[in-house]
């Protein structure tokens, strides 16, 4: 089974060429260490509350997606919430995404082909070999999004975390996302996490916002 | 974290008391999957007693909610304190599954 991150990261690529569809940075590496904190939940090594990120079982899952992170939280001294967890994996989002798109390539879903744009700026990306596998995680999105069913609870974490990226975007037309709009917001609200995520999100972009418009000295 | 169930006419009836929390989530699944009988019309899963509920419980929750729902069997939550309606509400669980104030409320939901 694909982990968070690397289905993100699928939903994220154009359907030609293997290149990416262009997210805000800090979003992209919120929604990453959000993933990896819902595969923890999901493996029961953590969970969470409104006011809490905690530890429920500290054994390793031999998985080097998921184990950095889940040591930095079993090491912690001190409780926090799930907003800075994410935070604090956000800032090894760069490693979560490259580990990811490495599994993916391992796992001969995507293949790495790397060129040079005018002979000297190198230029990477990644072609679907696998492409039944990308269709399955969107069709799974699209089945939640367009039905009126209960999500399943690995559903409702994608769902989260494509919202928080602004995939959705590039996978519906604008008809489709108004109509999907509510769904949306319906199923994110349902897991505790995703939520936290989301507001992670939030407040960075408030922060950066306000930093822009900070007047110069 | 204990269950206690009793069924009546086809409606099971699950006592939740304590703590549901990552640590106790499969005993708690499994209890519930066990109570439920392939003829029950109904489940309704009282929260009188209930503590605490984590996202590990509210995940476990909902799925006992779709896996009845898939069967046309109805489902509802009762008698949660203001702290634990709260977690509910939040989660915008009042959306998509019945929350009724007590007990004799969610069973006449049933007959309605």
């Amino acid at each position: 089974m694909l982990r968070f991150s690397e289905e993100v990261m699928l939903l994220l690529l154009n359907d030609n060429g293997g290149k990416f569809v262009d997210v805000p940075a800090p979003s992209l590496d919120c929604a990453l260490a959000g993933a990896v904190l819902m595969d923890l939940a999901m493996e029961n090594r953590i969970d969470t509350d409104p006011e809490r990120l905690f530890v429920i079982d500290p054994t390793p899952l031999d998985d080097d997606l998921l184990d950095p992170t889940l040591e930095r939280i079993v090491e912690s001294t001190e409780s926090h919430d799930t907003a800075h967890w994410i935070r604090e994996t956000a800032v090894h989002a760069d490693g979560i995404h490259d580990r990811s798109l490495a599994r993916l390539v391992e796992r001969g879903i995507l293949r790495q082909e790397d060129d040079r744009f005018m002979w000297v700026f190198q230029t990477r990306r990644y072609p679907v070999i696998d492409n039944r596998t990308v269709r399955e995680v969107k069709l799974r999105l699209m089945g939640v999004l367009f039905s009126d069913e209960i999500p399943d609870a690995r559903d409702i974490l994608l769902i989260s975390l494509s919202d928080v990226c602004g995939i959705f975007g590039s996978l519906l037309s604008t008809a489709e996302l108004d109509s999907a709009a509510e769904r949306i917001a319906q199923v994110r609200k349902l897991d505790l996490m995703g939520r936290e995520v989301a507001k992670a999100v939030r407040e960075i972009e408030t922060s950066l916002a306000a930093a822009i418009a900070m007047p110069m000295h | 974290m204990d269950v206690t169930t009793e069924r009546q006419e086809g409606v099971l009836t699950a006592q939740v008391g304590g703590r549901i929390d990552g640590s106790n989530v499969a005993q708690f699944e499994e209890a519930i999957r066990t109570a439920i009988d392939e003829n029950d019309r109904a489940v309704l899963i009282d929260c009188e007693n209930l503590g605490y509920i984590s996202s590990a419980g509210l995940r476990a929750v909902l799925m006992t909610a779709k896996s009845l729902s898939s069967r046309n069997a109805k489902f509802a939550l009762c008698s949660m304190s203001g702290p634990i309606r709260e977690v509910f509400q939040i989660s915008g669980f009042d959306k998509i599954v019945a929350i009724h104030p007590s007990r004799a409320d969610a069973l006449a939901s049933f007959d309605s």
